[in-house]
């Protein structure tokens, strides 16, 4: 087990060494260097003499072949250093504290979300199966599970936020924020993320009842159903207690693998709502060529990916004891 | 056993089972739910191919001094419109009453709708039909069915020569990315050893750099990127899952006893890579073939609203959907018909894929 952990351990540092390389590699090929998009964006008189473009691009690396940046970079990070992002002038790290939070709010609360509301509605079209209620619910379910999200997002816009206009439509915080008291704060940031949680919530939360539903068909065909009916149990105690339990295994599973998309929000939906979040940071980034951050970001995700499959593995061989790794 | 005794009965031939794409098509027929998004699937098709039939401003077909012409295949090909218009000095403006004017004799055959997904149609053109509103007045009328956009561009025919983008979007990069895929799986799980140790952790590197680095990265290596450029990035990033699933159907199958056969029959490995096992894993793969068009389709759109996709006079819907998030205070239909249009085609083909997954599954195949 230890010993396995510690392979996989190892494969992973390796696979992190080669993501971060390739994506170095394709960022510094992109045509277009931090210095020359600020440039095409600023005004005319902003223009930078050749000297001073020289000086910068020695003072940011920029001026050495990329290998070689690569290698200033990793050798930084091993000293737990992001660097300083380029086009904002602070750490890498302070950059991407402060839009941790916003997408958190967001990913957080709509996990919440997903998980108390899909496992009843799973287990109740588990109990209800082909009544047409439940065929009902389920056809609405699959629409909405192939309902891109953008798609919601601006319908959800124009109906809430330009049409009856009860929620703002893009933004985390009102202007006169800082005025509001603190319970005034709580639901000017409650109203601005409404809609985009319920963006977040609604496909997952269709994919997940599905899963849970698919998984609870497979469980109540077994023998130990079987036996608890005939020993007089209530159906609810079989469903929740003897069938549901079962099906666990498989969602703790899935709980791993969703640990990345957490942190990294989804850059589509921030930008639709202009949430000042880590999909709209990754995005502002790849615009500015700002490769510090691309790469600080790039790092993050590729560990959380890695870390989450780990984590899936371990907690399966935890909630199944038949699963060893050895 | 008895061919010595007295003649028994011949044994009887065991009705020939049907194959797999016969049985797979007769199960898939019997849901309801897939079949009518096959249909739709059809009618995207028909609507991609007569395009410029339906919507457009350059006749189906025309008789002019003496000669049939074709001018409205100019839509898939501009060379393809035929030089004596412009010799004649249409302009690229064909009205009822240029024709008139030019040959008297002449008859033409006008798409069902005279309006331009390129370009804004004037008060001039169309007998008894305005020019196109702009900007905020451009909201659906008789005349434009979908609205217009900004620049006074017919958001129907816009759509209706995007399905073309559309699919093409869904079955060429998902093509690509099969044959990536199936490829490096089947490379990987026949192989094995280190050549299965270098695919799977190419295809893990591939899983978590971000789709997004991926792609811009790709588009930013060719000058001007194309709608072709875009389906060939797209296919070059989606094909991991597809390539897992081959190698471990080529892992599995390579142990089974007619793979055994062929080898002791002296088989070549590529025939029994090609011949015997593809043949007998292809099925799983599809189903994320087909889930990988919708995604596709979305992906594409995507990158469309993010500002990535194919340059303008392309009339892709996510192309619509970015126009209309600009001002979504005044241009609700910029963005309900192209978003309605691209929720059809994800749904139509997760349905499909759905379908498949079902009348594929061997545990479902002998209840019934």
């Amino acid at each position: 087990m230890i010993h396995y952990f510690i392979r996989r351990l190892f494969v992973g540092a390796i696979t992190l060494v080669l993501i971060t390389f390739l994506v170095y590699a394709l960022i510094r090929m992109m045509p277009g260097t931090p210095l020359t998009i600020v440039q095409a964006v600023g005004d005319p008189s902003m223009q930078m003499s050749e000297a001073d473009q020289k000086r910068l691009e020695k003072a940011y690396g920029l001026d050495k072949p990329w290998p070689l940046g690569y290698l200033d970079w990793a050798s930084k990070v091993a000293r737990f250093d992001l660097g300083n992002s380029l086009s904002r002038k602070e750490p890498v790290v302070r950059l991407i504290g402060r839009r941790i939070g916003p997408t958190l709010l967001l990913t957080v609360s709509s996990l919440v979300l997903t998980y108390v509301l899909s496992i009843p509605l799973g287990l109740w079209s588990t109990a209800r199966s082909n009544t047409i209620a439940e065929r009902t619910v389920s056809m609405l379910l699959y629409m909405l599970y192939s309902l891109p999200s953008f798609v919601a997002a601006l319908y959800l816009q124009i109906l809430f936020a330009v049409k009856l206009e009860w929620l703002p439509l893009r933004g985390m915080k009102s202007i006169d924020y800082a005025d509001l008291s603190a319970m005034g704060q709580a639901w000017d940031i409650f109203l601005h993320a409404l809609l985009p949680v319920i963006c977040f919530t609604y496909g997952s939360l269709a994919y997940y009842s599905r899963f849970i539903k698919s998984n609870m068909q497979e469980v109540i065909r077994q023998d130990y159903i079987r036996t608890a009916k005939a020993k007089g149990l209530t159906e609810r105690s079989i469903l929740v207690k003897h069938a549901f339990r079962n099906t666990l295994i498989p969602l703790v599973t899935l709980v791993g693998l969703t640990l990345p998309s957490l942190l990294s929000g989804a850059i589509i939906l921030e930008m639709i709502f202009s949430w000042p979040g880590m999909g709209t940071l990754f995005f502002e980034a790849l615009n500015e060529r700002d490769y510090p951050t691309i790469m600080g970001l790039t790092l993050m995700f590729s560990v959380l990916t890695l870390a989450g499959q780990l984590l899936a593995d371990m907690l399966y061989s935890v909630v199944d004891p038949r699963v060893t790794y050895s | 056993m008895a061919d010595d005794k007295k003649a028994p009965d011949p044994p009887k031939p065991a009705p020939k089972s049907p194959g797999f794409w016969r049985e797979t098509w007769v199960r898939f027929r019997r849901r309801p739910g897939g079949m009518l998004a096959l249909v739709y699937v059809v009618f995207m098709a028909l609507v991609a191919i007569f395009a410029p039939a339906i919507a457009g401003t350059k006749p189906v077909m025309c008789k002019y001094k003496g000669h049939l012409y074709f001018p409205a295949m100019g839509y898939f090909n501009p060379k393809w419109e035929n030089p004596i218009f412009q010799k004649d000095r249409f302009r690229k403006r064909y009205t009822p009453a240029k024709f008139k004017e030019k040959d008297p004799d002449s008859w033409v055959i006008w798409p069902l709708v005279y309006q331009d997904p390129f370009r804004r149609v004037g008060g001039e053109e169309w007998p008894g039909q305005p020019e196109n509103p702009t900007g905020a007045d451009g909201s659906p009328s008789r005349y434009n069915w979908f609205g217009t956009n900004q620049q006074g561009k017919d958001v129907f025919a816009m759509m209706v020569h995007g399905t073309r983008i559309a699919l093409l979007v869904g079955f060429v990069s998902m093509g690509i990315a099969a044959t990536v895929g199936i490829t490096f799986g089947a490379i990987a799980g026949y192989f094995g050893g280190w050549t299965d140790i270098i695919i799977s952790r190419l295809i893990e590197v591939v899983l978590c750099i971000p789709a997004l680095v991926l792609i811009l990265a790709l588009l930013a290596i060719v000058e001007k990127a194309t709608i072709w450029h875009i389906m060939a990035v797209i296919g070059l990033t989606r094909w991991t899952g597809i390539a897992r699933l081959t190698r471990a159907e080529f892992l599995r199958l390579k142990q089974s006893d007619y793979v055994a056969a062929a080898k002791s029959l002296g088989a070549s490995q590529l025939r029994i890579v090609f011949k015997h096992i593809l043949r007998n894993g292809l099925a799983p793969v599809l189903v994320p073939i087909t889930f990988g068009i919708a995604s596709a389709v979305l992906l594409e759109s995507g990158l469309s609203l993010l500002g990535f996709g194919t340059p303008p006079p392309n009339p892709s819907w996510g192309t619509i959907l970015r126009e209309g998030r600009d001002t979504i205070q005044q241009t609700w239909w910029l963005i309900v018909f192209p978003g309605l249009a691209i929720f059809f085609t994800v749904l139509a083909y997760n349905l499909i894929g759905e379908g498949l997954q079902e009348a594929t599954d061997p545990r479902l195949r002998s209840d019934d």
